[in-house]
């Protein structure tokens, strides 16, 4: 069991070389499960992937800059953040 | 001139015993009327109302708080009991190593981003502080990451050099894991640490809540402690299914960890709020309700000792003229 040469035929290292952590990675995995959905249920569960929240990084006791907020489904972000890092 | 002396210095002995002491700013109120104009033939009553009238719409308020918190409770309940599931199995697999030694603690404090809930966010916070103090040392680094405007307000005027992230407006949207595990990936992201506390208060029922830290340890860590041997230790004993090595399955399994148990501590957290209000907020209307008894029975006693006054006036007139 050479479980280097192992490790490399398995999916993780290449999401993890494009950056991601598991919680990305399992997160995009679930939401195209949600998309696979038919109609009533589709959007019910759409409606469980809206991430909205305000974040600000400290340094020196003070916020660095004006916090920004995130506000979004999911997947489109996802959809984003692909398009802008290709 | 006589007459409206002793006018003013009844009407002083009739008012001051009616009112109990406890009752200090109508009587203050009331007091200053009196002095306001000089020989009025009647007391004004319309401190007293207004005040009746202001305490009655905020007991209305806060009633109509109470019934909103309280429906809201019933559905984060539900999905906070639910939750519970998510992080079970990884206390079973990994332990709880709250008493683990390491360099880079990061505490996040889970806070609300409203006011009017009782204590719970001082108890976050306190607990927050105790246990920076408990893993603070030499050569040790402990940093805050705050979830909640609440808890950044109270963090912020002793520790503000030790903040990290603040996160707030979380609740804007009824709670999902999603919303979470976003935010747990920027703060992995975003933070170094060895090992991750999380404060928050954990729902037992509507009026009980436990301050508890759960502890996450990073992928090092945990390796580190299972060479030590312990709950970690046994992690040998498992069969890893797939082509992954150990540390790989290790890192997944505690970033893993941190957004289920986040996830989790974030509900608990919403539903102590929630809880917290609903009973503050009951407890804030009944003493509404009772301002209210007392500032109606001054009131009437006043009515009644100024038709007293009054009908002594009239009578003892009447007497004069005819003696």
């Amino acid at each position: 069991m050479a479980s280097a040469a192992a490790g490399s035929t398995a999916a993780v290292p290449f999401w993890r070389a494009a950056g991601m952590t598991y919680i990305t990675y399992s997160n995009i995995c679930a939401s195209l499960l949600r998309s696979c959905l038919k109609e009533p249920y589709k959007s019910e569960a759409a409606s469980r992937e809206k991430v909205h929240f305000a974040i600000s990084k400290w340094a020196n006791g003070k916020p660095e800059k004006p916090s920004k907020t995130l506000s979004h489904s999911f997947f489109a972000s996802f959809i984003v953040s692909c398009r802008a890092g290709l | 001139m006589a007459m409206a002396a002793l006018r003013r210095g009844g009407r002083r002995f009739l008012l001051s015993p009616s009112l109990p002491n406890s009752f200090n700013t109508a009587e203050m109120a009331i007091s200053s009327e009196e002095f306001g104009v000089f020989g009025a033939r009647s007391i004004s009553t319309q401190v007293v109302r207004n005040r009746m009238k202001s305490v009655k719409n905020i007991q209305k308020i806060t009633k109509a708080m109470k019934m909103v918190a309280a429906s809201k409770l019933r559905a984060v309940q539900n999905s906070t009991e639910n939750s519970r599931g998510v992080w079970q199995p990884f206390t079973a697999l990994l332990g709880d190593s709250r008493s683990v030694d390491v360099k880079k603690n990061v505490i996040i404090c889970v806070t609300s981003d409203k006011g009017l809930c009782g204590g719970i966010n001082s108890t976050s916070v306190k607990v927050s502080k105790a246990v920076a103090k408990f893993t603070s040392g030499p050569e040790k680094e402990t940093k805050y990451v705050i979830l909640g405007e609440k808890g950044k307000v109270q963090l912020v005027r002793d520790s503000k050099n030790n903040i990290e992230l603040t996160i707030s407006e979380l609740q804007k949207n009824p709670l999902n894991y999603t919303q979470v595990a976003v935010l747990a990936d920027d703060i992995i992201k975003n933070v170094q640490f060895d090992a991750l506390r999380i404060v928050f208060n954990k729902f037992r029922s509507v009026v009980l809540f436990m301050p508890t830290v759960a502890t996450i340890l990073s992928p090092e860590a945990v390796e580190r402690e299972a060479e030590a041997g312990g709950k970690l230790g046994e992690l040998d004993s498992y069969e890893i299914e797939g082509g992954e090595t150990k540390s790989e399955v290790l890192q997944n399994l505690s970033e893993f960890q941190f957004s289920c148990v986040l996830f989790n501590a974030v509900l608990e957290n919403a539903c102590s709020e929630l809880g917290a209000r609903m009973s503050a907020m009951d407890s804030s209307s009944r003493n509404a309700g009772e301002m209210l008894d007392r500032l109606t029975l001054s009131y009437n006693r006043t009515r009644q000792a100024s038709i007293t006054t009054e009908l002594i006036e009239i009578i003892s007139g009447a007497s004069a003229l005819e003696g």
